[in-house]
């Protein structure tokens, strides 16, 4: 008994060690990633708060060489219609979000029943739309039929069922205990029930993580805006607002193709550099602020433990 | 708790779509708001531009312009057509053809009788190069279009470009071959290797990125003398009339330019970066003044330039200095491959690109209107809003009626967020450049003498100067030729330009860009010239050339047999 | 180890329950049935539908005559591609860069998910995570400006490497065709080696923490509980998401190659996307039908690459996708 004791502690004490010695070694890997990783973040926040002329000359690295605020004048007061782009991005990423984790996560939930009859072909299904893709041109046509064109629409109804998200959540939803559901079948549970008042619940990790995803996209998405409603104003995007902003300051040199006796222009007093670091950090800027609630659900993790089998 | 959150996220998402789409159309109602989309890289105009709502209420319409963003012009072109909105007006840029052939444009040519303004833009013989296979004019090209006289100060087009304080500090000398140039280059290097805040000097440095590697690819045409045909040399020794097609990536000229850069590239004459770097980085250098020499067309380098070279900078012993006034202003010199002869860097004239131009749409509802405010736009008084911009705040008038600017009002028009609240220069739609229909001023402010002086900085004028050269252009010092008129099918770049991959022509030219993209900066750091230029050259003649030599030959003729038939001969 | 029920396990039970077809089970599980089916409709809309463009592929188009009177041109265009010797360039270059980045950056993201969780202060962890990611957000314009800055004659790298005497003059890196794989390789992990963690952080989650009890209890060690517990728990996870990315080893890319690249390096740095960029989107001619043809052939490849990976992981005993 004495010994088995001993033996014990003898090998926590040599876990104790290993564990030390892994600890620091694995806080030295983190924080020599996070250096790497931020040292782009860096770069680009010291060029947004560097005045443009003065950044064309390049070799700024973890701060600005002469401060200025002026790009991000230029880009939150200056332009109407960055304001714009700015509602109608938050109402599409809120709204597309929802409805869109909403529709992922039915689907997922009906692919990942396990006595589902068409679980193998409709997974198929919905598996060749990642990869099958008929092109921009047949695409904007059927829009057009659809009236989807010239409307805010088309950014929340062809998005909302993404293949690659469903997978990731039907596999989540797989690995939760039949158990459950047969117990809440039992007692006269339907499927919906089952959905909603079960699998949910147990699902939130997957859910944030999805919810991150489809929200991103949102935020990011300017091509859409572009495709469908270039001549429509009141549907533009924040970040289509910005893209046309930073196109036109590279493009403010003029000039057509080569050898066109080109329009002259003048100087450039913002550069695209600057412009497009503040641009950069002005659309990152809402969604590290928003992170830290969704993280709590994947780093944090939840104590699901007492449900398990 | 949470479902109550949610529906409360979409009701107030729901709220903002509502609140937005309801808020449209409060504008005044006499005046008809048009749209424009240019198939080019531009800037947006905010909403209640002043300039703009002057014109709208002389002129009664106002036009929103968008442009090209993330797309090239053939995508844009292509999902515009498909999404079946068009906008009113359009400069489709290479999709020109593809939105006529489509019917999606309005015939320019009963309009022309009825609005003189616009029929003035050019001759019956230039209107005749606008017309497309039904015999109609669907657009107009509205750039470089001199009324009356051609008046050019600058030389927009491409040179070698050298900093003005080098030839300052050898007594301004005359530099007319490779060989001179890149003596004077390497001597400065050794002689004045840093800057005064002591970043090192770089003799020389070339653009190859993407399209741009124009930069060392077409020096060969120009040192052999002739013009920007952009694509071969139209050689007329027997005669304008009797015009041959030559290829100039093979001739000895060529291979005499890469075998400089060779060597010189050995001797650590040229940028060690030049094949790898971005545009981004070459604009970067360029902005710090290290760079003594390149080959550039101005537009590509010089604007962008401006900025950083008039500010001022910290020299390592603290004090102050401005590159400007360092002499590291670009001038463009004309050489040739051999001493003495005659070159056309600099083209003088017209050049016409009927390739594209800005065009009305079927779309458009009132395409009368359309062009009645085409015509209006240049009625000089509107043309003076839009490029000199509004009396006493814009530009003064002297006694003797001639605009200039204050040096405030000059900066103004070097920002880009006061030209986008305040100027409208509707750029891709009809203009002029040279002189005014007063006859006292200039169309366009970088045009009139005394603006064109006031923007140099003293060792830039000092250096015209020396070369008894008033502006840019004397400074080429191109033989004149008025290229449009010697030479019927110039500038032949705007047939090559249009060229697609559905001839055997058109498939040749595409392999032979992507040969000389590859091979040009690999002979040019070859430790072995000779060799890797004759596995060029192997390379380049699998493109099979040939096919593309003969269709612009027959390009050539075509426009010869056009010109001829309209009365043209050679001089 | 008992306990440690792995997810190959877990899945051949599920090839053993495999529902069998029969009117009463149709009749129970009717809600099901009806939800695929609002599902279906919605997939035929607005993927399938579209699809009705590959036609393009087999015509010369023009949009004034529309997909269904445009010229036929039976395979030309695929005749083209294949016999160019360009496209199998592109093809090698777009294959191998996908698979180099899809075996890497699953690694890494797999190894980095796993050590972050073993980080046990919560603000430290939390700010790793935080910081890991945002590079995710930056554009690609902007990481390959850093990169390309730091690789150029002048740069950081060839700083160091001439500090410290490992090389004698600064080494071209851009200029070596044999180096471009491995930065666009690089760029792409430090660029999203965060984000990709993600999912694999969320899979951790779902593990149940009485596994590591009772693995403990048994004695075993961090880094026995990485792998008979932590690996096999997200093991669902890294397969599927491994099947779902071979169908795109060959949508590598366009932007980051496009701004990397140089003329000396086309041979290396192009890949299908560029190509068709270059032969059919560029001058007068707006060829979309060469377009949806090595559209058409990029999801060919695609789907058997799914269709025979699906098919092992099923032999297998793994987690598949269909």
């Amino acid at each position: 008994m004495a010994e088995e004791v001993e033996l014990k502690v003898r090998h926590r004490k040599k876990i104790a060690a290993e564990d030390l010695i892994f600890y620091i070694i694995n806080t030295i890997i983190m924080v020599l990633f996070a250096i790497v990783t931020l040292y782009p973040v860096l770069n680009t926040l010291a060029y947004s708060f560097n005045e443009g002329n003065d950044a064309v000359r390049g070799g700024i690295h973890l701060w600005p060489r002469a401060f200025s605020t002026r790009n991000y004048e230029e880009i939150i007061f200056e332009r109407k219609s960055i304001m714009q782009g700015l509602w109608v991005t938050v109402g599409r990423t809120l709204l597309g979000t929802v409805t869109s984790l909403a529709a992922n996560a039915l689907l997922s939930f009906i692919l990942s029943r396990k006595k589902f009859l068409f679980k193998s072909s409709l997974s198929l299904f919905w598996i060749i739309t990642m990869y099958a893709n008929g092109g921009m041109i047949p695409i904007l046509i059927l829009y057009r039929y659809l009236h989807l064109t010239s409307s805010f629409w088309v950014y929340i109804v062809p998005g909302l069922v993404s293949a690659f998200n469903v997978m990731v959540m039907r596999t989540y939803m797989q690995g939760i205990p039949d158990s459950l559901e047969e117990a809440a079948q039992l007692e006269g549970a339907g499927y919906m029930t089952v959905f909603v008042k079960i699998i949910t619940p147990l699902c939130m990790p997957v859910y944030a993580t999805i919810a991150l995803f489809v929200a991103v996209g949102h935020w990011n998405s300017w091509f859409d805006a572009m495709l469908y409603n270039r001549f429509d104003p009141q549907y533009t995007t924040l970040q289509y607002e910005l893209r046309k902003l930073l196109d036109s300051v590279s493009a403010s040199t003029g000039g057509q193709q080569a050898g066109t006796s080109a329009t002259a222009s003048s100087a450039a007093t913002i550069t695209p550099v600057t412009v497009r670091a503040a641009a950069t950090i002005f659309t990152m800027a809402p969604i590290i602020a928003l992170y830290p609630f969704l993280q709590r659900y994947f780093v944090t993790g939840l104590t699901i433990g007492g449900v398990k089998e | 708790m949470k479902t109550k959150k949610i529906v409360s996220l979409v009701l107030a998402s729901m709220l903002a779509v509502s609140s937005f789409t309801a808020c449209a159309g409060n504008k005044s109602s006499k005046i008809v708001d048009m749209t424009m989309f240019a198939a080019m890289a531009g800037k947006e105009k905010d909403e209640n531009n002043e300039i703009k709502e002057i014109i709208a209420e002389k002129t009664g319409v106002r036009v929103k312009e968008s442009w090209l963003t993330g797309q090239t012009a053939g995508e844009a072109i292509g999902s515009i057509i498909a999404s079946g909105k068009l906008p009113d007006f359009i400069d489709g840029g290479d999709g020109c053809p593809t939105l006529y052939e489509n019917h999606l444009l309005v015939a320019w040519d009963d309009y022309l009788e009825k609005y003189p303004n616009l029929k003035e833009m050019y001759t019956k013989e230039e209107w005749d190069q606008f017309r497309q296979s039904d015999g109609k004019i669907y657009w107009a090209n509205v750039f470089g279009n001199h009324y009356k006289t051609d008046t050019t100060t600058g030389h927009n087009g491409e040179a070698f470009w050298i900093q003005a304080r080098v030839l300052e500090a050898y007594g301004y000398p005359k530099i007319e071959t490779l060989d001179q140039y890149f003596e004077i280059l390497e001597k400065y290097s050794k002689e004045h290797p840093e800057l005064p805040d002591g970043t090192p000097v770089i003799p020389y440095t070339c653009l190859c990125e993407d399209w741009k590697y124009y930069c060392i690819e077409n020096a060969p045409m120009f040192l052999d003398g002739y013009p920007n045909d952009g694509c071969v040399i139209v050689n007329i020794d027997e005669g304008a009339d009797k015009p041959k097609v030559v290829d100039y990536n093979t001739t000895d000229t060529a291979k005499k330019y890469f075998k400089k850069l060779n060597e010189e590239y050995a001797k650590g004459n040229i940028d060690p970066d030049f094949a790898v770097q971005t545009y981004d980085e070459y604009i970067a250098k360029l902005s710090t003044g290290r760079v003594l020499g390149l080959c550039d067309q101005y537009w590509d380098f010089a604007y962008s330039i401006m900025g950083p070279f008039s500010s001022p900078l910290k020299a390592s012993d603290g004090s102050e200095f401005r590159l400007d006034q360092l002499g590291c202003d670009y001038v463009p010199l004309g050489l040739t491959i051999e001493a003495g002869m005659d070159q056309q860097w600099h083209s003088y004239g017209d050049e016409l690109n009927n390739a594209s131009g800005c065009a009305v749409t079927t779309s458009c509802k009132d395409p009368d209107l359309a062009f009645k405010f085409l015509s209006m736009l240049l009625d000089q008084e509107i043309h003076d809003l839009r490029f000199w911009g509004i009396k006493d705040v814009d530009y003064k008038v002297d006694d003797k009626g001639c605009y200039y600017r204050t040096e405030e009002m000059r900066e103004n028009w070097k920002s880009d967020s006061y030209k986008a609240k305040h100027s409208c220069e509707y750029s891709y739609m009809p203009q002029w450049r040279g002189m005014s229909k007063d006859g006292k001023n200039y169309m366009m402010p970088d045009e009139q003498p005394a603006e064109f002086l006031a923007g140099l900085a003293e060792p830039l004028k000092k250096c015209f100067e020396a070369y008894g050269a008033g502006n840019y252009a004397d400074m080429v010092g191109s033989k004149y030729v008025v290229a449009a008129d010697a030479l019927p099918w110039y500038p032949l770049w705007s047939w090559s330009n249009g060229l697609g991959t559905d001839t055997p022509g058109g498939v040749a030219w595409k392999k032979m860009g992507e040969t000389k993209h590859k091979w040009l900066p690999a002979v040019v750091i070859s430790k072995d010239f000779e060799t890797d230029w004759a596995a060029y050259q192997d390379a380049y003649a699998g493109c099979k050339p040939d096919d593309f030599l003969k269709e612009a030959q027959a390009a050539v003729d075509s426009r010869l047999a056009t010109a001829q038939s309209n009365g043209w001969k050679p001089a | 180890m008992e306990n440690t029920t792995t997810a190959s396990q877990k899945v051949k039970e599920i090839d053993v329950n495999k529902p069998k077809f029969t009117v009463k089970e149709f009749k129970r599980q009717w809600v099901l049935v009806v939800i695929g089916a609002v599902y279906v409709i919605y997939g035929i809309i607005f993927y399938y539908l579209p699809l009705v463009g590959w036609i393009m592929a087999f015509q010369n188009f023009v949009y004034a005559d529309g997909i269904f009177k445009s010229k036929w041109v039976g395979f030309d265009k695929f005749r083209f591609l294949f016999s160019d010797d360009q496209f199998i360039m592109v093809i090698r270059n777009t294959f191998a860069m996908g698979v180099l980045n899809l075996v890497f950056s699953t690694v890494f993201a797999i190894g980095f998910a796993i050590l972050l969780n073993e980080v046990r202060t919560k603000w430290f962890k939390k700010t790793i995570q935080t910081i890991s990611y945002m590079p995710h957000f930056l554009s690609w314009i902007i990481v390959t400006a850093i990169v390309h800055d730091a690789l150029t004659s002048t740069g950081i790298i060839n700083e160091l490497l001439l500090k410290f005497g490992i090389v004698e003059q600064a080494y071209p890196f851009l200029m070596k065709p044999g180096w471009f794989w491995p930065i666009v390789t690089f760029s792409h992990l430090w660029k999203e080696t965060g984000w990709n963690a993600i999912i694999y952080l969320a899979a951790i989650t779902s593990i149940d923490p009485c596994l590591y009890e009772s693995a403990a209890i048994d004695g075993a060690g961090r880094f026995q509980k990485i792998r008979y517990v932590t690996i096999p728990g997200i093991r669902p996870t890294i397969m599927i998401l491994l099947l779902m990315n071979m169908g795109n080893v060959l949508n590598a890319g366009f932007e980051i190659q496009y701004l990397l690249g140089n003329g000396i390096l086309q041979d290396v740095a192009r890949t299908i996307d560029i190509y068709i960029l270059k032969w059919s989107l560029e001058g007068r001619i707006m060829d979309f039908s060469l377009g949806t043809a090595a559209g058409i052939f990029k999801t060919v490849v695609s789907m058997t690459f799914i269709v025979v990976s699906n098919y092992i992981a099923k032999k297998r005993g793994d987690e598949r996708l269909f």
